[in-house]
């Protein structure tokens, strides 16, 4: 975190996350004018083009200033707040001590003293002012803490702490809370799959101040007012736009028997996008020409894979973290890596190198049941696979004794999306026959 | 001046090579100390810097008379009970500078340290802990029947601390061959004598059931004899004697200090009384090349000089090292150097 | 094998290498004939003569500055203070001369110090204290406690033939409380800890008499599995085996009878927050001595030091955590 110091305190600096940014928008202010900040403690969420990411204070100190407000871009280096950092976190404020009351210190402006026809503000400014101002930062959440045995547990087995119940004084998850959990059989339960599935909540509307009259109805429909697009979600936009007017984006689907995948799955305990992704990389490594970059007339064929993951963030977007290496990781090693990616994505927590440098992109939104899409292909790279919901169907196999006969299969359909300049159907085809073949044969 | 008297001081148990010798220490001592100051100048010493100027007689003297099997626990004032145990000049020069080959490896600075291998205990800064030490010492070559002696030597501002009576009343109560060299240099740092005792220190040591004697601390001969008769006194199982040897402190107490609390006249009145030159007097008429003597001494110096500074600072990886002894085989005090030719025969 | 008591373990550890080894020899207040203020010595005069047995003056500061220097001459002293409070004169001998000798000058100090400890008997604030933390912070010295008769015995015979400083604590509730099993001639415990109990839900880390008062405590708490680790040794700490028990039981209760601050127990639960925290499934709980001196009227002493109701209220409450 930058920060320069005043004589008064600690400016807040809008950071530079990698080398390639130059501005960043703030997205939420977590604390308000007048409240106290630990050092550390996150104090602004900004977004830029690379990443999202929370800001944590660079001193302990009181926040006296907010000087770029919610949804403005600014600069790198741009002073964002002013912590006084000689205020001590006994002095009562609004959100630290009920007495205060919620009141406010007036500032003894010209106009304070206008108002109530006293003689002329004192020459000197009140010393220190303390800027005892009402409560406005959000009450903290009230969720469950874990201790952390709990958490590591939780983490190495990837469980999910809400869904285990405690015994614990108060119903705090205890240790054998959670290994009771892992007993019960909670590899069985499958991992959610990454693209929609968020913890972000959204935080309820604000109350906006009743300072001007409603408009007399005229009874016609009356929008809403428009509001820009996040930063992140601009980014997005002009990201697949400018790939659809690149690319010359094809689409081919082939339909894949997960029997096998959902078994093996089972067993591992992971989710059927480690096993997809096992499978596409061996696919690349068979077919190169689909792990590649093409840039104008120029392309590069890259000998290792470098999977990009797509994982939702709920209404705020989407980003896609990378798996460096891919191509030497297990399913097992794949699904944690994608977990640590998603947690750190959600989490706000990723690096800029977690999200440059991918080969081959795989997104995973079928929860839902939704069966084909045309997915648009992360630029500059050639091809992107979809992978849809797994659903049940009758399907006809052949059985050993090559006799036909009706089943009932979990299948899904793969789309992969593929740039017509870089190559033709038939390698597209070629390359969705050996994922499946290899998915088949688990 | 006092040349005739120091003439006629000269003990009859010191052959002139003995004489030399003391003078050869004595001028060792001086040049070391000159040159470790220099080397402090030069930001070479890490630390402060203490030295023993104008006090050479009293070790040289007193650990003279000391055999190879005594043992010695010596202050920070008396670098030349080291030169005689037979400490080289270079682990001297390199333990001042905090070097890998001085005395202590870089442990512990300045003339906090003793050569184990050589019968010394390095001392600790709390004066007069040595003096128990030394008393324990003492007490294990009684236990054992051993005709052997410990030596200690402090300050007058020791003489004020408990661990003073502790040691005097155990040596006393147990008849301990030990001897105590108050070495009375009229300062504690800045505190004179008058404020530190009410009666001279060598008084209370019939009231510990031993005798005590004054000797004059700049007359190495005369350190050397008292020494020599308290040590038959000691081996000879009639305990212990505290030896005060009356010296003047010429520098301040370390490097930092400039000593302006010191009257000027107490100070010229010493430096009349300086040992080395007392010493050499005594020889030049006996007829001994002092000049060739200093140029030795000097040439001793520089050697050792070139060697320590050749030699390595501490490994910083060995910080933590050597914390506790978790060998097999026993570290005890080793015998050091006794260069009195009334050794020579076997003597002990 | 022999039954005795803590007190007759200690004496039998001195006499077994007294008669092994001439080097070794006791030194002390009232040791010799009178056989010392709470007997450990005795019989040992008549047997090993005064020499051996050695009634020193009343001074502390003596006996250890004097220790020092027969080790140097290459003896093996072991000092009694007879109570571990009057330490306090001999300390900056121990502090400036035993412990740093080895350090700075690469001459070990082969010297027990033996400190008569603890309260619980109306001793009042000069005859009940555990000053083993104030040796814990004296690099340089090691620093033992044993709370059985056999560790008694073999750490004491440990100590003696170790060549650094030895401070060894024997708490004076057990002398005659304690009685077990010990082996005769002579044996060496290590200086590590010991599990004085296995369990899965709870891990107390004490030594000395509260290893007593800890296993008492917990001997039927609700069924519950409670592990008891002894330190035994408090320099050097086993940390391997305190981290061992936390990362089985996740959760850790402390007991000191020592005042709390910087106690031995702090020094654990450092250890613990540091290289345990992953493993922790609830906070590390302490049960001590509150930090006053301890008070000679029987209630008042017994207010402060931890009792085995203090110490179950504790367990139970990290059990239900």
């Amino acid at each position: 975190m930058s920060s320069s110091s005043t004589e008064t305190g600690i400016d807040v600096v809008m950071p530079q996350m990698g080398v390639s940014v130059s501005e960043g928008t703030i997205v939420e202010w977590r604390k308000q004018v007048g409240d106290w900040v630990a050092y550390e403690e996150p104090l602004v969420d900004i977004s830029t083009d690379k990443i999202d990411t929370e800001v944590p204070s660079p001193a302990a100190g009181r926040l006296v200033e907010i000087l770029v407000e919610v949804g403005t871009t600014v600069d790198v280096g741009t002073v964002l707040a002013r912590l006084a950092t000689d205020a001590k976190p006994g002095e009562p404020h609004a959100s630290e001590s009920d007495a205060v009351g919620g009141t406010v210190a007036p500032p003894a402006t010209s106009d304070a003293a206008a108002a109530t026809g006293d003689s002329p503000a004192p020459a000197t400014p009140d010393p220190a002012p303390k800027p005892e101002v009402a409560a406005g930062s959000a009450g903290a959440a009230d969720t469950r803490r874990y201790s952390p045995v709990v958490s590591r547990i939780a983490a190495e087995h990837g469980v999910d702490l809400a869904q285990v119940g405690g015994t614990g004084r108060g119903g705090r998850v205890r240790k054998q809370d959670v290994l009771a959990f892992l007993q019960d059989g909670a590899e069985e339960k499958p991992e959610p799959p990454m693209h929609i599935e968020s913890p972000y909540r959204p935080d309820p509307p604000k109350p906006k101040a009743a300072t001007v009259a409603p408009a007399i109805s005229t009874g016609a429909y009356d929008p809403p007012a428009a509001e820009p697009l996040s930063r992140m979600r601009r980014s997005i936009g002009e990201h697949m736009k400018r790939s659809l007017d690149t690319a010359a984006t094809c689409t081919s689907w082939i339909e894949v028997d997960m029997s096998g995948v959902e078994r093996e799955r089972r067993k591992a305990g992971l989710t059927a996008l480690a096993f997809v992704a096992r499978a596409a990389i061996d696919a690349l490594r068979e077919f190169p020409l689909l792990n590649a970059w093409l840039d104008g007339d120029q392309v590069t064929v890259h000998h290792e894979v470098n999977l990009g993951i797509a994982v939702s963030l709920g209404e705020d977007g989407l980003i896609v973290p990378v798996i460096h290496g891919a191509q030497d990781l297990s399913p097992e090693g794949l699904g944690k890596r994608v977990r640590d990616l998603a947690r750190a994505a959600r989490a706000k927590t990723l690096t800029p190198d977690d999200v440059q440098g991918g080969t081959f992109t795989i997104t995973n939104p079928g929860q839902y049941g939704t069966l084909m899409a045309t997915p648009v292909i992360n630029q500059p790279q050639v091809a992107i696979l979809d992978l849809e919901a797994v659903v049940k169907r009758p399907v006809v196999i052949t059985d050993a004794a090559g006799d036909d006969a009706i089943a009932i299969r979990p299948m899904c359909v793969f789309g992969l999306s593929w740039d017509h300049r870089a190559l033709d159907g038939v390698l597209a085809a070629q390359f969705l026959a050996a994922v499946r073949d290899r998915l088949e044969a688990l | 001046m006092a040349t005739n008297t120091a003439l006629a001081a000269a003990s009859e148990h010191l052959t002139l090579d003995d004489r030399t010798a003391l003078l050869r220490y004595m001028l060792l001592m001086r040049g070391m100390e000159e040159r470790a100051m220099n080397l402090y100048r030069q930001g070479k010493v890490p630390g402060s810097f203490y030295d023993g100027f104008g006090q050479e007689a009293v070790s040289v003297g007193s650990s003279f008379a000391m055999s190879a099997q005594d043992r010695l626990c010596i202050l920070h004032r008396d670098l030349g009970a080291h030169l005689v145990r037979g400490v080289t000049p270079a682990r001297i020069l390199g333990q001042y500078m905090g070097r890998e080959g001085g005395i202590t490896g870089g442990r512990d600075g300045n003339v906090h340290f003793g050569d184990h291998r050589l019968g010394c205990v390095g001392m600790v800064s709390m004066l007069p802990d040595m003096m128990l030490v030394a008393a324990g010492l003492a007490m294990a070559f009684k236990l054992r029947g051993e005709q052997r002696c410990a030596i200690t030597w402090f300050g007058d501002g020791s003489t004020s601390r408990g661990d003073f009576h502790e040691a005097m009343n155990w040596a006393g109560v147990q008849k301990l061959p030990v001897i105590f060299v108050l070495e009375n240099n009229q300062y504690a740092y800045s505190t004179p004598t008058a404020s530190q005792f009410a009666v001279d220190p060598v008084e209370r040591a019939a009231a510990y059931g031993f005798p005590g004697e004054t000797v004059d601390g700049n007359d190495a001969e005369a350190m050397f004899d008292a020494t020599r008769r308290a040590r038959e006194r000691a081996i000879a199982g009639a305990g212990p004697t505290l030896l005060e040897a009356v010296t003047m402190r010429m520098h301040g107490h370390a490097a930092h200090d400039d000593m302006k609390y010191v009257p000027k006249e107490q100070v010229e009145e010493w430096r009349a009384k300086d040992p080395i030159d007392r010493q050499e007097a005594r020889l030049r008429e006996a007829g001994v090349d002092t000049a060739a003597l200093r140029a030795e001494v000097k040439a001793e110096i520089d050697a050792g000089t070139e060697e320590a500074l050749a030699m390595d600072m501490p490994d910083p990886e060995t910080a933590t090292d050597r914390l506790f002894y978790e060998g097999e085989e026993e570290i005890h005090l080793g015998d050091g150097n006794a260069p009195w030719s009334g050794f020579a025969g076997g003597d002990r | 094998m022999a039954t005795m008591t803590y007190l007759q373990a200690i004496s039998d550890a001195m006499r077994e290498e007294m008669r092994a080894d001439e080097r070794v020899f006791v030194m002390g207040e009232d040791v010799g004939v009178f056989g010392g203020a709470f007997k450990v010595t005795d019989g040992f005069f008549d047997e090993f003569g005064a020499n051996r047995v050695m009634d020193t003056p009343l001074a502390e500061s003596g006996i250890i500055g004097t220790a020092c220097g027969a080790a140097y001459a290459g003896l093996r002293p072991i000092c009694e203070m007879q109570f571990s409070d009057f330490i306090a004169c001999g300390f900056d001998q121990l502090i400036n001369v035993a412990a740093k000798m080895y350090y700075r000058q690469g001459l070990p100090t082969n010297i027990t110090v033996r400190l008569p400890s603890g309260g619980g008997f109306s001793g009042g604030p000069y005859h009940s204290q555990n000053p083993e933390a104030w040796f814990m912070h004296s690099p340089g010295l090691k620093v033992v406690a044993p709370s059985t008769a056999e560790d008694a015995k073999g750490l004491l015979i440990s100590a003696i033939r170790d060549h650094n400083p030895v401070v060894f604590l024997e708490h004076k509730h057990l002398y005659r409380r304690v009685k077990g099993d010990v082996p005769t001639g002579t044996y060496t415990t290590p200086f590590t800890a010991r599990t004085a109990r296995e369990g899965t839900d709870l891990t107390i880390v004490t030594y000395g008499a509260m290893v007593h008062t800890a296993l008492e405590a917990t001997e039927d708490l609700d069924g519950a599995s409670v592990e008891v680790i002894d330190l035994r040794s408090l320099v050097p700490l086993d940390t391997e085996a305190i981290l061992a028990s936390v990362r089985k039981t996740s959760k850790v209760l402390i007991v000191d009878e020592a005042n709390e601050t910087c106690a031995a127990g702090a020094q654990v639960a450092a250890v613990i927050a540091e290289h345990a925290f992953e493993d922790l499934d609830g906070p590390v709980r302490r049960v001590a001595t509150p930090d006053v001196p301890i008070p000679f009227s029987p209630p008042l002493e017994q207010a402060l030091l931890p009792s085995i109701d203090r110490v179950k209220e504790a367990a139970r409450e990290l059990l239900e955590y």
